[in-house]
């Protein structure tokens, strides 16, 4: 015997069946893993188709996920040209989630900074009709990245107008002075009144007459205890008016009671009067009959007056 | 010695060696070829030779199988942990699987079961082969008789692509569970997201890359160091070239890693470009 030959293996039971086994394993596995990728890919999804008219199809992937509030309900299945130039998207959405989309929903493809773009779908009116199979729906596309030149110009156009302000001799630098001025001036003598006024002989006015006023309130308030001393005072005004009130309360029960007297002789005057207008209409009938009776005596003289010896001479001579 | 015979000394030598090196390639890719028809033909799995298959094929997966895939569960938890919080420092999280399924399951898992493999079990095998012929159990200068071949050539480069596939399919699905719960833990909330994200990962042709890539890291390793057992027997090779430095085992090592580092650089230029 060879003493460089290897020992033989020590025989294994079962060794068959144990092979067989590891082979269904195996083949298990692999089949299982092909499945597994189907399904992942979404090979066994009933979908409905959605087509998306972009006009650059940049970042666009097969297989990238169309997405309705964070939620992947679709991915898409090819990218083609189409007869106008515009790209055609064409986008598998699972038939349980095709619920979400309305005819009224608004498609986008948004640029991040970082990573590939997403397309998003948003409905706002979940009322409306179900979007059909096969809808063709244009997606509104906007560039995170595009718009990286635009805010580096206006951050630099910011900065540009903060260094103007902040120069030495800018307006900042200005305000800080003036600021600096004011502090000063409020530590000062005057402090805020001087800042008020503008100078500090005003601030100095501003106090004389105050203390003025201090004064002219202490002489106030002594005129005020004498004033209380004479009007509500033992024998103050208010008293002594008070009094007269009372007087006056009795005097005016008084002329309460004259004045019912004289509305009494009134009402005995109204019916003097009335009786008075009753006789003045009596004397006016008995004046006309006095009259007529006058003109019948008038006549009656006349009368008298032609006949004879009392007739008299009524020609007149002329000289 | 002048600078011109040294030049003509040089170049000849090169030319001979790459003459040489072209030679056993073309000789390994024939042996190679002979195997694999020897593998296609229904006559090898007769009874007489399913035996010693069905040995080979569990000695050389069975035991392996448990501890590399413990082995990969527990670096693609610490991989997974590292990528999901270095990812969320950066306020991208969301590629963080993505990236751990590309690197994890596309990239390293097919290479490190196709080395396992290799180291475990299809170079020993090899130098196995070597024995048998330094032991004259082979006689190699009249051909390589088709018993040989097919009584202990061919069940162990079976075996060896065997057990190169089966390592690499369980690792890659304790992989994606292991992932998803280092990921999500113990929930099956994120399951369909990360179903979806899978097979985003996925397309056809990363599919069919990976696939192609597995097959021909396994054919590789299992035919390679066969092959080369088989070449170092021949009177073929150069005797000039056997020394103490280029052993059977590492000459066949050093092809297998050239061919795997071919296989690489193809399946990654035809996943990324």
């Amino acid at each position: 015997m060879n003493l460089n030959q290897p020992p033989a293996p020590p025989p294994i039971a079962h060794l068959e069946f144990k092979a067989r086994l590891l082979m269904v394993f195996m083949l298990l596995l692999v089949c299982g893993s092909v499945l597994f990728v189907l399904y992942a890919r979404g090979a066994f999804d009933q979908t409905q188709r959605l087509v998306l008219m972009a006009e650059d199809s940049e970042g666009v992937a097969v297989g990238m996920d169309l997405t309705f509030s964070g939620f992947a309900i679709g991915r898409v299945h090819r990218i083609e040209l189409s007869e106008t130039g515009k790209v055609r998207i064409l986008v598998d959405v699972a038939a349980k989630d095709a619920h979400w989309l309305r005819t009224s929903s608004i498609f986008t493809l948004v640029r991040g900074v970082v990573g590939s773009p997403a397309i998003r779908a948003y409905t706002g009116v979940l009322d409306d009709p179900a979007l059909p199979d096969g809808a063709v729906r244009t997606v509104l596309q906007g560039d995170v990245s595009a718009e990286i030149p635009k805010v580096i110009a206006s951050v630099r156009e910011l900065v540009d107008n903060l260094n103007t302000l902040t120069a030495a001799n800018g307006t900042v630098s200005a305000s800080l002075h003036n600021l600096h001025t004011l502090t000063e001036r409020l530590n000062g003598p005057g402090g805020a009144l001087t800042v008020a006024l503008g100078s500090e002989q005003d601030a100095r006015k501003v106090v004389a007459t105050l203390e003025r006023t201090q004064a002219l309130l202490t002489k106030l308030d002594g005129i005020a205890a004498k004033t209380d001393t004479q009007v509500f005072g033992d024998k103050g005004v208010l008293p002594l008016a008070h009094e007269t009130v009372v007087q006056l309360n009795a005097m005016l029960g008084e002329s309460r009671e004259s004045l019912k007297k004289v509305d009494g002789i009134l009402r005995d005057a109204q019916a003097i009067s009335g009786n008075a207008k009753a006789a003045t209409a009596d004397l006016g009938a008995l004046r006309a009959d006095v009259e007529a009776n006058l003109r019948k005596i008038e006549g009656l003289v006349t009368e008298i007056n032609r006949k004879w010896p009392f007739a008299r001479d009524t020609e007149i001579q002329l000289p | 010695m002048s600078a011109a015979g040294f030049t003509h000394r040089t170049l000849t030598l090169s030319g001979s060696a790459i003459r040489r090196i072209m030679v056993e390639w073309w000789h390994l890719l024939h042996l190679g070829a002979s195997i694999l028809v020897l593998a296609l033909s229904p006559s090898s799995y007769d009874r007489a030779y399913r035996n010693q298959l069905a040995q080979q094929i569990y000695l050389n997966t069975a035991p392996i199988l448990l501890g590399f895939t413990v082995v990969c569960a527990l670096v693609t938890v610490v991989l997974t942990r590292i990528v999901l919080v270095t990812a969320q420092s950066y306020g991208l999280s969301h590629y963080a699987l993505q990236v751990v399924i590309r690197v994890l399951v596309l990239e390293l898992i097919p290479l490190t079961a196709a080395l396992f493999v290799a180291l475990r079990c299809t170079i020993p095998d090899g130098a196995e082969l070597t024995a048998m012929h330094a032991n004259g159990q082979v006689d190699a200068d009249a051909g390589y008789p088709l018993a040989f071949l097919r009584g202990e050539v061919l069940p162990r480069t079976v075996a060896g692509l065997f057990s190169g596939l089966t390592v690499a399919a369980l690792s890659s699905v304790v992989v994606l569970i292991v992932t998803f719960i280092a990921s999500y833990g113990f929930s099956l909330s994120g399951l369909p997201g990360y179903v979806r994200l899978f097979g985003q990962v996925f397309s056809p042709a990363v599919s069919l890359i990976f696939a192609l890539k597995t097959l021909l890291l396994c054919l590789t390793v299992a035919l390679v160091p066969m092959a080369s057992a088989l070449f170092d027997m021949s009177p073929m090779r150069d005797t000039r070239s056997s020394t103490v430095r280029t052993s059977a085992e590492m000459r066949g090592l050093v092809r297998m890693f050239v061919l795997i580092l071919l296989i690489e650089i193809v399946s990654l230029v035809g996943n990324y470009y």
